[in-house]
């Protein structure tokens, strides 16, 4: 059964707290988060967290397309390291 | 720089035709012969035919290579292993790289200091991440982004890190 409407999406309260002073900060600033469970929300558009998958804290950069996903969703929990291939990474501008 | 690019793995056959069932490493599967021409192990060359994507299975396609024709002679070719020159892969658009360049570069501190060589290059969704393994052998991760990692010098084998400060979110916090 979904989550209801009237609730509105879930995110640990401290959540909102940290990405507030992170944003007010303007710093280079990864914030490390055990709650997987939270729902991501637009205020924390840019910022980047730490997200526990049970080992290590892996770098979650958040952009507008992972809205309402949960941040768990990005912290996979069991990891198959392939090959390169010809596979890029591309190196991101965060917004300030 | 590598000088050669793994883009695939014969992972078994495909039918009683000659067909094989071909692992590929490339960000399109199809694409696993579009880069030029592919050699094994050896640097002998592989002429290989990609046909189709396998049903049921992401990233294997069907090929087919000239000369195989046969379930047996196909069986013989599993476990060979694709390259293609580094050369011949398209040169990255700005600001991109190509992963199997940055994995082995030193990372260096913004102060000189070592931190260790690139392990992996991953990404699970929430932009790439660089792991750094240190000579002690411990790992960091480091996003790859112009503020945690401002320069990227392929040609002299390093890149420099400024890791971010980690602040922690919890009830406690």
């Amino acid at each position: 059964m979904t989550r209801s409407v009237w609730k509105g999406p879930f995110v640990d309260g401290y959540m909102l707290k940290k990405a507030q002073g992170v944003r007010a900060g303007g710093r280079n600033e990864v914030i490390k988060t055990w709650s997987r469970r939270s729902t991501i929300l637009p205020q924390f558009v840019g910022l980047t967290f730490g997200v526990y998958n049970g080992h290590k804290f892996l770098p979650v950069l958040v952009t507008e397309n992972m809205i309402g996903h949960k941040f768990g969703e990005f912290s996979p929990t069991r990891t198959f390291h392939g090959h390169t291939g010809d596979r890029k990474a591309k190196r991101v501008e965060t917004p300030a | 720089m590598p000088a050669r690019v793994l883009l695939g793995i014969v992972a078994g056959v495909h039918g009683v035709r000659g067909l094989l069932r071909v692992k590929s490493y490339t960000a399109d599967p199809l694409a696993l012969g579009a880069y030029g021409p592919l050699v094994d192990d050896a640097g002998r060359p592989v002429a290989l035919t990609v046909m189709r994507p396998a049903a049921g299975a992401k990233g294997v396609v069907i090929a087919r290579v000239a000369g195989v024709g046969d379930r047996d002679a196909a069986a013989a070719l599993k476990g060979l292993r694709l390259h293609v020159d580094r050369a011949a892969l398209p040169a990255p658009e700005g600001g991109e790289f190509y992963c199997g360049d940055l994995v082995g570069l030193t990372a260096c501190r913004a102060d000189g200091g070592i931190a260790g060589k690139v392990a992996a290059v991953h990404n699970y969704g929430g932009g790439d991440v660089l792991e750094i393994e240190a000579p002690n052998g411990s790992s960091m991760l480091i996003p790859f982004t112009k503020a945690a990692v401002p320069v990227v010098d392929i040609a002299k084998g390093r890149l420099v890190v400024e890791p971010p400060v980690e602040i922690e979110a919890g009830p406690d916090s």
